[in-house]
């Protein structure tokens, strides 16, 4: 058998190795397929992203070169109360979306993680809404949300609720654009189902006999496991809550409105450098966004930490 | 005694979570459907102030009058001219950096997979201005390959990581006997690799689909020509030319989700039914 072996892979070997005598490494092969990405990434992302921020000590409108200027935008930032607002509404919005989005991600998992007939089906409709197109999607909440006509306020109605005027009003505003995003909670629906699955039968069925209820066996066992995918995405929503409310502000709130209560940071950011050619005073609001994700970022892991559900506690 | 996974209904102890699991998907459901069942009013008739589930006289009407009003014909080309550049881009670019790093020493690995990350986590919102100053430099402002671009590197790191997790769980040995054969590391992750990988391809091509289809902000910036726009743009043409007429509005809307729903219900099954159903919630 040895010999066989032995004669059937020797020319190969030989051939092989004449082949790759000509050509590259394997190795150095395998960076250059890594190339398209990562040159990609430098100039669409990394290099944009770091060439940008010094831009915020200029007055730069895209068409002169910049000037600098110091800390003036900084200066002007302090003083300017729709900047100041923005920071508000963006920081209400991160704290209502998030948990709720996570909570909304993790029930449905835990509910539609077992095979039964038609599973498919219903993980489908729980996902649909995610892949709608985002403006198709504020316009259709605009019309839900419609105070005379929509079915929200209709359905609210015939429970004998007296519906709010949605957009109208400044809180209104700002829940609607909550309440349209808790139902694009596709990726981390499909995240915790991954993380679930990945959790290995024996330590359940170790607590089980242990003589722990289900809700123990979720709180010790199940939930410390899937601690360190809660986090990430509890860490991605955070970013991606700063760039999704966007379009809903645009159309919802009609670029921003009632009284600037839906212009997030980005919007603010958007209207600056685009609509007033401020590029220097939107790159300092940039920073601005910068720091307050981290703020929120590091709060979030501090109270993970305390509820031992961080990375070190998973392990 | 530990409980097989059960494929079939156990009545009726499985009554109550399909009940909740139905109650579920109609909550999710409900919004699509109102956007369909407002579509289908007939052109003219007022709006109802009662909850109406189906509209008393349905008509297709407003559907060709969303078209020709937004003119959807050119946008659509657009869309679909970025969808088919950027879709295909997407994949072939994060699947050979998914598979290079599956293949690279575990150092290497572990620092990609970190950038990867750290580039995930990073605003696009960040990017905005100085992605318009390069566009402008290399003259893609107000180019439809400005929508494209973001394909050169893969779209999204997190396509790569999905292609990386796949390749990972395959033995180092599938690839061996084609390496002794000599292929280079090209001919392994096409002849070998990508036909392990569909099921990814098709979940990333899906994902990266709706991105492209969907995207309304890149075009808001890096375009100015009205013939270059593509779909979601036009349907905010729409929304301004008729602020308030819902009906209309809603075909629209539906007609720019169909495609989107179409690629879904045939990619979904490859990224939606793999997750295998076990332990404490499989019993």
């Amino acid at each position: 058998m040895a010999d066989e072996i032995e004669i059937e892979t020797a020319p190969h070997r030989a051939a092989g190795a004449i082949a790759t005598h000509r050509r590259l490494p394997y190795r150095w092969q395998l960076w250059l397929l890594l190339l398209p990405y990562l040159a990609g990434l430098s100039m669409l992302v990394v290099i944009p992203a770091l060439v940008g921020l010094p831009l915020a000590f200029t007055d730069f409108n895209a068409l002169q070169s910049p000037a600098f200027t110091g800390l003036d935008n900084l200066a002007e930032m302090s003083g300017d109360s729709i900047f100041w607002k923005s920071v508000f509404n963006s920081g209400v919005y991160i704290a209502l979306a998030v948990p709720l989005r996570l909570l909304g991600a993790l029930a449905m998992a835990l509910l539609l993680l077992r095979a039964m007939r038609g599973i498919g089906a219903f993980r489908g409709a729980v996902y649909l809404p995610t892949v709608v197109p985002d403006v198709a999607w504020a316009l259709l909440w605009l019309w839900l949300l419609n105070p005379a006509f929509g079915p929200v306020n209709q359905l609210l109605g015939m429970l004998g609720i007296p519906g709010p005027a949605w957009m109208v009003e400044e809180w209104g505003a700002r829940y609607a654009v909550v309440l349209m995003m808790l139902w694009q909670i596709g990726e981390g629906f499909v995240v915790c189902l991954a993380g679930l699955g990945d959790i290995p039968r024996e330590v359940l069925e170790q607590s089980a006999s242990d003589g722990a209820n289900r809700w123990q066996t979720f709180r010790g066992v199940v939930l410390p496991l899937l601690a360190p995918i809660l986090l990430i995405l509890l860490f991605r929503d955070t970013i991606y809550s700063l760039q999704a409310n966007f379009v809903p502000a645009l159309i919802l709130g009609n670029g921003g409105g009632p009284n600037y209560a839906t212009t997030f940071m980005p919007m603010y950011i958007f209207t600056s450098a685009f609509e007033y050619l401020r590029f220097g005073y939107a790159a300092a609001m940039t920073w601005a966004m910068y720091a307050l994700t981290a703020l929120v970022l590091v709060a979030q892991y501090g109270v993970a930490r305390r509820w031992r559900l961080g990375f070190r506690d998973a392990e | 005694m530990p409980n097989r996974p059960g494929r079939h209904l156990r009545w009726p102890r499985d009554g109550g979570r399909v009940l909740v699991a139905c109650a579920a998907a109609a909550l999710f459901l409900a919004p699509i459907a109102f956007m369909l069942m407002t579509s289908l009013r007939q052109i003219g008739v007022p709006l109802s102030r009662q909850l109406e589930l189906f509209p008393q006289s349905s008509s297709w009407g407003n559907y060709p009058a969303a078209f020709d009003l937004a003119g959807m014909g050119q946008s659509a080309l657009n869309s679909a001219f970025v969808v088919v550049l950027a879709v295909p881009l997407t994949i072939v670019v994060a699947s050979l950096a998914g598979f290079a790093m599956s293949q690279l020493p575990q150092r290497a690995r572990l620092a990609l997979t970190f950038i990867s990350f750290a580039v995930l986590m990073t605003p696009v919102t960040a990017v905005w201005l100085p992605r318009f100053v390069l566009f402008k430099e290399v003259g893609l402002l107000d180019s439809r390959l400005a929508l494209v671009a973001p394909a050169l590197g893969g779209t999204s790191p997190f396509f790569v990581l999905l292609f990386l997790w796949t390749f990972l769980r395959v033995p180092s040995d599938v690839y061996e006997s084609a390496r002794l054969d000599g292929a280079g590391a090209l001919r392994v992750w096409a002849g070998i690799a990508m036909p392990l990988a569909r099921p990814t391809s098709v979940a990333v091509g899906m994902l990266a689909f709706v991105a492209y289809w969907g995207n309304f902000i890149d075009p808001l910036l890096y375009l100015r020509s009205r013939e270059k726009m593509t779909l979601p743009y036009a349907l905010q043409v729409l929304f301004q030319l008729e602020a308030t007429n819902w009906p209309l509005l809603m075909a629209g809307a539906v007609l720019i989700t169909v495609p989107v729903l179409l690629v879904f219900v045939v990619a979904q099954r490859s990224f939606l039914q793999r997750f295998r159903e076990q332990g404490w919630l499989g019993r």
